[in-house]
């Protein structure tokens, strides 16, 4: 631990209440929170529990891996245990971990509905300690976990934040959090602080930065997003709707740019046009895309634009502005260009070679030639003509990333350098031990990323690329024999003039563009289908007899050499596909599943083919120590790749002697540093690899920015701060409880003569546990209610043995309208209790209205939300619909509703609705022990009903297994032959592609 | 407005109380006629409907209770139709949802003039008209079908619907991609990979 880490330890402990604790992102918040841990747990050994919420996956195993080193030295009484209290653990174990003095890492909804049954006893914690304090707010489940404790028993609540710019969106979030959270003292820690920036810099690693220029059409690129940015951005302001102020390109590099447009626009939502809504999605798209340009290679970047106008479609409003004409245009460009083949056709196996760069320049003025002609229709005709007659021909270009190229050298520098330095260490790359001036450690955003850098080194940069382009020309290919085919047989499936990258266009003038795209879509078939004939004849004499069996077989077989593999691959995939054309549909489904097969099979050969390099991909970091069969054999260091995503902390267990930031990433270069004061005798060079001039260090340097302007922001409102104690100097807690009683009262003054004492003893609700998610069991804790947590089949809340309350928030009713879900839980409701209520509830701070009025239009249509309520309503004259405009309003009709009703039942509210054959659901059963998502998943797929879907899910382990089944065994589960058929077909359907 | 000689039996009903009310403008889908009646409007055979503003309700909190008990027990279905138009509504709106749910009526809330005559409007035009339209069906469009079931997992967009869909080439593919290969799809980040892996392959029900 650094001599600063240590300090803001000893501050924390100060205060016996706790604090929270803010420090830069990066730094060490797991070191400070086991630190805190063993502190307290050394002051007194047996006195309970400690309690850790919303501690991220990769922070827990930090924790843990330093308690462990810590106890190692420590005699068994004295060691500190930690677990991991999962949601679906049995009952007894809980309780049990609950009476240790272990640490615990629990969720915030299992340990309230533990509480609330009195599993867990307050007196046996220790500390409260919360990993993620930005998250908390006066509603959230850490604060109703505070409160819960701190009402019995007064525990220190220790919170930490590596977050600043979160505690610093909203009104004094920072004082509320810390108000809900029983907290008094407020720790910063930013990196700037005197005592961390001392200790960070006493021993600096040596920092290479490497600026990378970017291509031609990269630039071209980058400014044509940030032109289509800026021009939403105008267009935002000009609807006179939102703080301008805040709306910069700058900010709009970051998502929580989008945070702010929400919140800004949220209580208005609903009276923004369609038009306003869509800038604000665009600009996030354009907000992708730009994220994406710097870390995909050019291919796949062109097929995520396709992707995207596939599914953006004719709604995004930048689709259509010029300089998103631009991103597709020299997106496309940095693939391939269409060319005229002069006079006769060059012959079919030109792919790659030389001759054909040279016609490049000849190609763009060709093409722009092309573009001239856009505009006028009849030209169209024309120019399809003339590529009848002269044929054209896709050339590609596959521009690699320049970061590539400069990757490959570095690797080779620090080999050189390695070899000059270390004599004695002969052959670092074969052996396998860590040594410690070994490594290199080479840091991208994400996964992908890495295993495409790992094939880049492995193979070659041109390989992959051509690995990709082809995959890219054959999924063209593909959906290009699927359209024609589908043409032929059914309409069935809509919209696939658009899956081929064609937008329908209207206006006459947008018509050039269709026309290009047609050329080019021909050029491009036109090549895919080059390479097939090619590795047809190729392979004629391999096979003629085509059967599947076969087909496997031969391509078994092809497990040599690595371009030998590629070639016999795509052959046989070009052959399924050129076979099934012709063949009715039965056989293409069969072939087609077979096509798919292949592909699998393929991936899987390609992997052995990378040698020994490839471990498991889900590890966080791939090893990559053998390079034998690489490509060119120049000595290599050992590296390891890191996916940022992954969140692991990997820095201390490979020990690196050099870091590579591929992407860089103030998180990660706080760690490095933070990595090096830790091990100050230890040399570590870092390089740094930026495109010059790009939105990438533009966003790195804004990020540093932000972190310093949120710190800046939080130490004036530390210097404002009010938080109000009690005598003895503690916190008492949110004034927010204070307000809503006084309605209360108010409303049982009128009421019952006697004031409300006795009442807030009875009061009981019980909830459905899937609530806990939502905040209102905390409100209603709030007010005094009494909150019992069980499963139930039936509705959300039950108020009294009559009311049943069944909640919808506003994006939930709109979806389970959609989906008729609804519908089912309001029938069951009905059919169970004598007042089933649907409550409608808005949220506080988005607007109070369904629809702003031009979405009611002029006819009754049967998609309005209107229309859908009305039909609800004459279908179930006796339902109830309460209207709420906020969780307290809620739960202070709950209040006033409950009123002269019986209390409800607990177990008779749990059997209520449950089917007779699922037997009796025991008490520990919880909502947690359901893979809901795979539930919900499973309902909307045809065939699936709700008589049906309870006997899947007991029969089937789960959703994989299920697509597996054979119909004849899905009709055995579902009851019905004509739903099974239904099934199956949904899940082996061959999906439109587009690649 | 419509003549009161049309047979009166597929035209809304409404009282002469409600005579000069704005709202009567805004019923254009439907025939409405003035009539003898206790509620404010007829709507069908069994149900019926009375209109209340906020703004009313809080200078006579009492109405609305008076003219619910008027009622009595002759329709099935009771609407109170509450214009909202007041800037501040909880404590009313509080007032009108107890009264309403503790004497047996439906509450619809509109926000306009314009929101509350479709209301009627439309439980007029839908007095015989079935529930499927908000009972579980799909658009039978394979690529909706498919983007209505994907779109269940968090996160996961119809971008991502196109992408999972075009590299795996059919469903039961994508839900037996393993995670690398999840992985491997544009735009799908590390979150939504684990997300999706996770529905696919943890199981239905976790007890163990």
């Amino acid at each position: 631990m650094l001599p600063f880490e240590e300090q803001v330890v000893a501050d924390l402990l100060e205060d016996p209440n706790g604090g929270l604790v803010v420090v830069s992102c990066g730094l060490p918040v797991a070191s400070l929170a086991s630190a805190v841990l063993l502190q307290l747990f050394h002051q007194s050994p047996d006195d309970g529990c400690f309690l850790i919420l919303s501690a991220p996956e990769p922070v827990k195993a930090q924790i843990r891996r330093r308690l462990l080193l810590n106890s190692q030295s420590q005699p068994p009484l004295l060691q500190l245990q930690v677990h991991d209290v999962a949601p679906d653990l049995p009952a007894h174990h809980r309780v049990a971990l609950y009476a240790s003095r272990a640490a615990l890492f629990l969720s915030p909804r299992a340990l309230v509905a533990d509480f609330l049954t009195s599993r867990l006893l307050p007196s046996r914690v220790r500390a409260l300690l919360l990993l993620s304090a930005h998250r908390s707010s006066d509603t959230s489940s850490d604060a109703f976990v505070a409160r819960l404790l701190r009402h019995h028993h007064l525990l220190p609540v220790y919170a930490f934040s590596d977050r600043p710019h979160a505690m610093v969106s909203g009104f004094a979030k920072a004082e509320r959090a810390m108000k809900s959270l029983y907290i008094r003292r407020l720790h910063l820690w930013p990196r700037f602080h005197l005592l961390a920036a001392a200790d960070l810099e006493r021993s600096p690693p040596e920092v290479i930065d490497v600026r990378v220029p970017m291509t031609q059409p990269m630039r071209g690129i980058q400014a044509a997003i940030l032109d289509a940015m800026d021009a939403c951005l105008k267009e935002l302001r000009r609807t006179n709707k939102v703080d301008v102020e805040d709306l910069t390109v700058d900010k709009g590099l970051f998502k929580s740019f989008d945070e702010i447009v929400r919140r800004q626009l949220d209580p208005i939502w609903h009276t923004l046009g369609k038009k306003t809504k869509q800038l604000v999605a665009d600009l996030r798209t354009l907000r992708k895309l730009l994220d994406y340009l710097v870390r995909y290679d050019a291919v796949t970047y062109l097929k995520y634009l396709d992707t995207l106008r596939v599914s953006e479609g004719v709604r995004s409003v930048w689709i259509f502005a010029d300089s998103s004409h631009k991103i597709f245009d020299l997106s496309k460009r940095r693939v391939y260009q269409v060319v005229r083949a002069d006079g006769t056709k060059v012959a079919a196996d030109n792919k790659g070679t030389p001759t054909k760069k040279r016609k490049v320049a000849r190609a763009s003025s060709r093409k722009g030639k092309e573009t001239e002609n856009e505009g006028s229709s009849d030209n169209k005709d024309n120019t399809q003509k003339v590529n009848a007659e002269m044929g054209i021909v896709v050339e590609e270009i596959l521009e690699e990333a320049p970061k590539w190229k400069v990757l490959r050298e570095l690797l080779q520098e620090i080999a050189e350098e390695q070899a000059k330095g270390d004599g004695d260490n002969v052959n670092p790359v074969h052996e396998d031990g860590i040594n410690e001036s070994g490594i290199v450690l080479v840091a991208c955003k994400d996964e992908r990323s890495c295993v495409q850098l790992q094939e880049c080194i492995s193979k070659g940069s041109h390989q992959v690329m051509r690995a990709e382009w082809e995959k890219y020309l054959l999924g063209k290919a593909e959906l290009h024999g699927l359209h024609r085919k589908n043409k032929k047989t059914s309409q069935q499936l809509k919209g696939f003039g658009v899956l081929d990258g064609e937008v329908p266009m209207r206006s006459g003038e947008s018509a050039g563009p269709v026309s290009i795209s047609k050329v080019e879509a021909n050029a491009l078939l036109a090549a895919a289908s080059e390479i097939s004939t090619v590795t047809k004849e190729a392979n004629l004499a391999d096979d003629s007899n085509v059967s599947c069996k076969k087909r496997s077989f031969g391509k078994g077989k092809g497990k040599g050499k690595f371009k030998k593999t590629m070639a016999k691959r795509e052959a046989s995939k070009l052959r399924n596909r050129n076979t099934t054309e012709h063949t009715d549909l039965e056989v293409e489904g069969q072939s087609g599943k077979t096509d798919e097969q292949a592909e699998t099979d393929a991936c899987k050969l390609s992997a052995e083919d990378d040698s020994a390099s490839a471990p498991a991909v889900d590890k966080a970091a791939n090893n990559l120590s053998a390079f034998g069969d690489s490509v060119d054999t120049e000595p290599l260091p050992p590296v390891q790749f890191y996916a940022l995503d992954s969140d692991q902390h990997v820095l201390d267990v490979w020990k690196p002697s050099v870091i590579i930031v591929y992407h860089p990433d103030i998180t990660f270069v706080r760690e490095i540093e933070v990595y090096k004061a830790e091990n100050p005798s230890m040399k570590l060079k870092v390089y740094f690899l930026f495109y010059e001039d790009s939105a990438e260090v533009q966003k790195f340097e804004s990020s540093i920015r932000r972190e310093n302007e949120a710190f800046e922001s939080l130490i004036r409102q530390k210097s404002l701060m009010m938080i109000p104690v009690d005598q003895n100097g503690r916190c008492i807690g949110p004034t927010l409880a204070n307000e809503p009683e006084a309605l209360l009262s108010q409303n049982s003054l009128t009421r019952k003569a006697g004031g409300r004492k006795p009442l807030e003893k009875e009061m009981q609700v019980i909830v459905d546990m899937r609530e806990f998610m939502s905040s209102l069991p905390n409100v209603l804790h709030q007010k005094g209610i009494r909150i019992i947590p069980v499963t139930l089949e039936v509705g959300d809340y039950v108020l009294s043995p009559l009311i049943c309350v069944e909640r919808k928030s506003i994006a939930d009713l709109f979806q389970s309208f959609a989906s008729g879900r609804l519908y089912n839980q309001i029938e069951t409701m009905v059919r169970y209790y004598k007042i089933p209520v649907l409550l409608i509830e808005f949220s506080q701070d988005k607007s109070f209205s369904f629809q702003s009025a031009s979405e009611i239009g002029d006819d009754v249509s049967p998609t309005n939300i209107i229309s859908k309520l009305s039909l609800l309503v004459l279908h179930f004259p006796r339902l109830r619909i309460v209207w709420s405009r906020s969780l307290h309003a809620t739960a202070d009709i709950f209040l006033s509703l409950k009123t002269n009703q019986d209390e409800p039942d607990e177990s008779k509210a749990m059997r209520v609705g449950v089917p007779s054959e699922d037997g009796v659901v025991e008490n520990d059963v919880r909502a947690e022990n359901y893979n809901t998502s795979a539930i919900e998943f499973l309902r909307r797929l045809p065939g699936v009903t709700d008589s049906n879907y309870r006997r899947i899910m007991e029969e089937c382990n789960s959703l994989a297994e299920l697509a597996l089944l054979p119909v004849e065994r899905l009709s055995e589960l579902m009851g019905t032959q004509k739903g099974a058929r239904m099934l199956k077909e949904f899940l082996d359907a061959k999906c439109p592609t587009m690649l | 407005a419509s003549s009161a000689a049309q047979a009166p039996k597929n035209a809304i009903l409404v009282s002469h109380r409600q005579k000069g009310n704005p709202l009567l403008k805004h019923i254009r889908n439907a025939r409405w006629t003035y009539a003898d009646i206790v509620p404010d409007y007829v709507l069908g055979q069994s149900s019926c409907a009375l209109y209340i503003s906020l703004r009313y309700h809080l200078l006579h909190p009492d109405y609305l209770y008076y003219r619910i008990r008027e009622l009595q027990k002759n329709f099935k279905l009771r609407v109170i139709l509450c214009h909202i138009d007041v800037e501040d509504v909880v404590k009313p709106l509080h007032e009108v949802t107890r009264t309403s749910l503790l004497h047996d009526c439906t509450l619809l809330c509109g926000w306009s003039l314009e929101e509350c005559g479709r209301y009627l409007e439309t439980i007029k035009v839908y007095e015989n008209k079935s529930a499927d339209s908000i009972r579980e069906h799909m658009d039978n469009d394979y690529l909706s079908r498919l983007t209505h079931a994907l779109t269940s997992i968090r996160h996961v967009n119809k971008t991502d619907v196109v992408t999972l869909g075009s590299s795996f080439g059919s469903l039961s593919q994508v839900m037996n991609a393993s995670m690398e290969e999840l992985a491997r799809c544009p735009g799908i980040g590390e979150r939504k990979v684990k997300r999706l892996h996770d529905t696919f392959h943890e199981p239905f029900k976790r007890v163990s």
